[in-house]
């Protein structure tokens, strides 16, 4: 999976009682909620998922805001983000195996489907302990899965995206 | 499944943003992902784990899993090694992450290492082993 270092701008609101004389204590107030922003907003569309606030470049000058007394700061930080790619080879793992095809989870990414139809010759077993099986190998729970992203979809409501994954090409399949 | 259609990896044809930004490998995330969940135990003298996102805590989970190299000194020499062989930045960090064992496997996983005559021929091939091998050593010493 690659990741990806951004720079990137933001704008962090800070409510008039955290603003403190003390410059460290406001300081350490835009980063803790330029953190929770940043969980909170997990990933979007352009830039993929948020993983981690990475370093903090600089903290600009707060602008007031008149009706509430908010203070804006404008932080730019570098994020490691990371962002789904068509024709990608990524690694894996099953997190739910069904008569129809598995879904794996990779990283961030909770949502990745591989169907039945591109896993060639494996077949499905079923049982307590469901598993895809061909000769020499079988995918269950928690097995690591090399596949190729064959598309991909960004969910606006869950805000996440879903994967379509394949295992037709060579050197895939469970590691 | 439309996704961005003209985007594609395997032709090295991906987004502005990945060639502009640096990419990072499993081993590379894992090192500073583990670095900031030290920080937040420090910053929040608590339990870390109710400070962090989901996003973070699954990534941190798959790195550590998926990370081939652990020893920060490896990793550092895994990039130095894989940036001789004029890779663009999404070929270095596949390769590093995907440890192939043979330079066919490498062109399986990374088809774009057959554009731009860089590695054709014999001498590509060579040159893709050479570099497989300088790997494997970085590992057998770590």
């Amino acid at each position: 999976m690659v990741f990806l270092q951004v720079e990137m701008s933001w704008n962090v609101l800070i409510s008039p009682t955290q603003l403190s004389p003390k410059g460290l204590l406001l300081r350490k107030a835009i980063i803790v909620r330029l953190l929770e922003d940043i969980a909170n907003r997990k990933a979007s569309k352009d830039h993929g998922y948020y993983i981690a606030v990475n370093e903090l470049k600089a903290i600009s000058e707060g602008k007031v805001r008149e009706l509430t007394g908010d203070v804006l700061f404008p932080v730019t930080f570098t994020c490691i983000t990371q962002k789904p790619m068509k024709g990608e080879i990524l690694v894996g793992s099953v997190d739910k195996i069904l008569k129809h095809g598995v879904f794996l989870k990779s990283g961030p990414i909770e949502s990745i489907f591989l169907s039945e139809k591109t896993m060639n010759d494996y077949k499905y077993i079923g049982g307590e302990n469901p598993m895809f099986m061909n000769a020499h190998s079988k995918l269950e729970k928690d097995t690591a899965v090399r596949f190729k992203v064959m598309g991909f979809r960004w969910m606006e409501a869950d805000r996440q995206f879903q994967l379509l994954a394949t295992l037709a090409g060579d050197y895939l399949g469970p590691l | 499944m439309s996704g961005e259609e003209e985007e594609n990896a395997a032709e090295l044809k991906i987004g502005e943003e990945f060639l502009k930004a640096k990419c990072l490998m499993n081993c590379e995330v894992a090192i500073i992902l583990e670095h900031k969940y030290e920080q937040i135990q420090h910053m929040s003298d608590g339990d870390p784990a109710s400070q962090v996102s989901q996003v973070f805590e699954k990534s941190l989970q798959y790195v550590k899993r998926f990370s081939r190299y652990k020893n920060p000194d490896a990793v550092r020499q895994v990039r130095e090694t894989l940036s001789r062989y004029g890779l663009a930045e999404f070929e270095l960090c596949t390769l590093g992450n995907l440890c192939p064992d043979t330079s066919g496997e490498a062109f399986a996983l990374v088809p774009s290492l057959h554009s731009g005559g860089r590695f054709q021929g014999d001498a590509g091939n060579d040159k893709i082993d050479k570099m497989l091998n300088d790997l494997s050593l970085i590992k057998k010493f770590e």
